[in-house]
């Protein structure tokens, strides 16, 4: 097994352990409303996640820009799935199965 | 809100958190299958697969971490990223704790917290708010089933191989958008009036450090000019 795979995944996984329980076992009142920790928490993650939609997305765009209509179908359903049930489940599998739906069509 | 002293049900018990987990696995199971596919087609071994499945058990950094490894990116740099990626999770235990009362017990937390993923929060939370009480054995039964779930999909995928699905590109295609689908999804998830400043920074750092460096570089700008926007936002 690739060490330096090993290594990542230990390291990821030991922060995600961290972040997840230690918060439960060692806080007992949240950080203070408005201060630079809570700032910087609640920035952190969508700043991430932003990060990521424009990061799996822009190598269809750039520099060749492919299937741009099963994309644009895809985004489309998963914004009209998440907003009736809020489920992160149900939308991703409802944008999937849309791209690849219209990717059959137009292929 | 579960209240100890008023409420007449007993607390929840595994098998009840093991089978309110099943919405969660049947999402789970084609994402971790894709991701299975997707680590094999990038050269690792299905062991390795499994491995990153149990050992992370985040799917969005999952995939990451397989861009990154394929991209060449030092190990230090891509575990800083997968691990800013999850800061976000320090929030979940202490705002599930806060709506299961202050009698809630955590003794078991260094446990059952590790399956706090963004769904499971969710489905703990929303049960909790609708009046279900709380108990440490139920959280085991909910975080159980979907880690089940996503270590099987992992597996199964990995099994099948980078080729499995080369004579369907349709579904090809459509495993393929899931992750740009589950971004997206946990995008709108989080999104707030709040978080704009952050969301709209990150992605135009996104785009130029990808354009003018590299992926890699992107990524790290995407998320530090993002945090620090939210920080310095009056």
């Amino acid at each position: 097994m690739n060490t330096d795979l090993v290594l990542l995944a230990v390291l990821a996984g030991a922060a995600n352990w961290a972040f997840r329980a230690l918060p439960t076992l060692l806080l007992r009142q949240e950080p203070r409303p408005g201060g630079l920790a809570a700032r910087f928490l609640a920035a952190t993650g969508p700043a991430a996640i932003a990060t990521l939609v424009v990061a799996s997305a822009l190598p269809q765009l750039y520099p060749v820009p492919r299937d741009l209509i099963p994309l644009a179908a895809g985004v489309l359903a998963t914004v009209a799935a998440y907003l009736p049930r809020r489920s992160v489940v149900g939308a991703t599998l409802a944008g999937a199965t849309a791209y690849g739906a219209v990717f059959w069509l137009v292929s | 809100m579960s209240d100890d002293a008023f409420s007449p049900e007993p607390p929840p018990r595994f098998l009840q958190g093991l089978l309110q987990s099943v919405p969660i696995a049947l999402g789970y199971f084609p994402i971790a299958f894709s991701f299975g596919v997707a680590a094999t087609r990038a050269g690792l071994t299905a062991p390795e697969a499994v491995m990153l499945s149990l050992v992370i058990y985040a799917g969005a950094s999952q995939f990451l971490a397989l861009a990154l490894v394929t991209s060449g990116a030092p190990v230090l740099v891509s575990a800083f990223t997968l691990i800013a990626m999850n800061l976000r999770h320090v929030l979940y235990g202490p705002a599930l704790m806060k709506q299961a009362g202050s009698g809630a017990s955590r003794r078991l937390a260094w446990g059952w917290a590790w399956g706090l993923t963004d769904e499971v929060f969710g489905q703990a939370l929303g049960a909790l708010a609708r009046g279900q009480r709380f108990s440490e054995r139920w959280m085991f039964g909910l975080g159980l089933g979907a880690y089940a779930a996503w270590v099987g999909g992992t597996a199964v995928g990995a099994l099948a191989g980078g080729g499995a699905l080369e004579a369907w590109p349709a579904l090809n295609a459509g495993l393929g958008f899931m992750l740009t689908a589950l971004f997206l999804a946990l995008l709108l998830s989080i999104l707030s009036r709040a978080a704009l400043p952050a969301i709209a920074v990150a992605a135009v750092a996104t785009v130029i450090g990808t354009l003018a460096v590299s992926g890699t570089v992107g990524i790290l700008a995407g998320m530090i000019c993002g945090a620090l926007a939210g920080v310095v936002r009056r």
